[in-house]
């Protein structure tokens, strides 16, 4: 079996692409026992932060882990490879912790970290390749062979590898978009989202993968159940995007934003501890994933826990 | 403004501030807001420090200042602030000792405000 690769992306920011991949991630690995990596492409680094903490995100930059190191070793002309570059533990939950300190792994969430420095080390990748008259286009498309070589070997240990993708169009978010067998679309029951997540499904699909419909996974985040929304979000369903498969809509909620302050790199919560009133909304997000999952790949998972 | 017939300037205001005074007397956490919007140094009681005591402001400051606050607090309140604030989940705080849990308090705010405060002050 091999990992199945998502990118989690839209132009639109704000829409909850960070925070669907921590749910995510947490989702399949505690539901589904899941061996799960998050790659952070975003130079914000959000996901990195909700999982490591900020304290976590430089201790992990400080012992060469990350994507800027990975990106360091592209511009030394290095043999491509991943795993020295990756933090073996990103879990958070209690529950997960607790199983792998019993020697009985079930379900593991690993991390390949961004840092603020990412956003640096790609403008003067940029520049230097630009003066080499390179091209945007050819400088992705060569970050994708990168990573696709470096990976290649890590994909067996995975069940799925999902790519926390900023909202731009650099030539690394674009190599991210490459790497993907499928594309997870948060977007907000609003009308400026629901034109910028159109736009963003008709670029992909038009340079990225022209089979957009059956790889594409729609999250509605942040949901306030009101008439408007339920009319936007019903559209978005049966009009705008009918020809994807739609996930759980995602309420607006306190509780994600807790649950998203981890409080030290040595604190962990169990699941129903850190998610609360969110907690069915993310193991429905992982069970339709997964349904997903199924369909892309034709592997199946059963549930570990309940 | 209009005048209101039968009453002084003062003894019109003095309603307003009375129902005022009554609120802040009852509502701990409005007081601190009105006492932080006027920039004012306050002391609360001990069973509102619980509310409206920020361990991150607390921990800009020396650490014997933070413990004065939050080493006098009962267990409960103590393990109410780290909720409150994402500094411990439950499980961070199972079986520690008040003293634990203000020394843990103090550490995770000290660093938190330490990540998150801009150098350029």
């Amino acid at each position: 079996m091999t990992a199945l690769t998502a990118a989690i992306a839209n132009l639109k920011g704000g829409v909850g692409k960070s925070t669907t991949t921590v749910m995510l991630a947490d989702g399949l690995a505690f539901y589904y026992g899941m061996n799960v990596l998050v790659i952070d492409l975003d130079p914000q680094a959000n996901s990195s932060q909700m999982l490591l903490t900020e304290r976590g995100v430089q201790a992990a930059s400080d012992q060469g882990k990350g994507v800027h190191h990975v990106l360091a070793s592209f511009m030394e002309g290095k043999t491509p490879s991943a795993a020295p570059f990756i933090m073996p533990n990103a879990v958070t939950l209690e529950e997960l912790r607790r199983a792998e300190e019993n020697d009985e792994r079930l379900g593991w969430i690993s991390s390949l970290p961004s840092h603020p420095h990412l956003r640096l080390r790609e403008l003067s990748l940029e520049e230097e390749w630009y003066s080499r008259s390179g091209t945007p286009t050819t400088l992705s498309d060569a970050l994708a062979r990168f990573f696709r070589e470096a990976f290649e070997p890590l994909l067996p240990l995975y069940d799925v590898i999902l790519l926390d993708c900023p909202p731009h169009l650099s030539p690394l978010a674009r190599a991210g978009l490459l790497l993907a067998d499928a594309f997870i679309t948060p977007t907000i029951a609003d009308s400026v989202s629901t034109w910028g997540t159109k736009q963003f499904s008709d670029w992909v699909g038009k340079f990225i993968a022209p089979d957009l419909p059956g790889r594409n996974f729609v999250v509605v985040t942040r949901f306030r159940d009101t008439k408007y929304a339920r009319s936007v979000a019903s559209d978005l369903r049966e009009i705008y995007l009918k020809d994807r498969w739609f996930g759980p809509t995602i309420p607006e909620s306190i509780h994600v934003l807790n649950a998203m302050d981890r409080a030290a790199p040595d604190s962990y919560d169990t699941f129903r501890g850190k998610y609360a009133g969110v907690s069915s909304d993310v193991r429905r997000l992982a069970e339709r994933f997964t349904d997903f999952m199924t369909q892309r790949t034709g592997g199946t998972w059963a549930k570990v826990r309940d | 403004m209009g005048e209101s017939p039968g009453l002084t300037p003062v003894e019109y205001l003095d309603r307003f501030f009375d129902e005022l005074r009554a609120e802040v007397r009852s509502n701990p956490v409005l007081a601190a807001r009105l006492v932080k919007a006027l920039g004012g140094n306050v002391v609360f009681e001990d069973a509102a420090k619980a509310d409206v005591a920020s361990p991150y402001a607390l921990a800009t400051g020396p650490k014997a200042n933070f413990m004065s606050v939050f080493g006098a607090m009962k267990l409960g309140d103590i393990k109410k602030v780290l909720k409150e604030n994402n500094l411990a989940s439950r499980v961070d705080m199972n079986g520690k000792s008040a003293a634990q849990l203000v020394e843990m308090m103090y550490e995770r705010a000290a660093m938190k405000v330490h990540e998150r405060k801009s150098s350029m002050f």
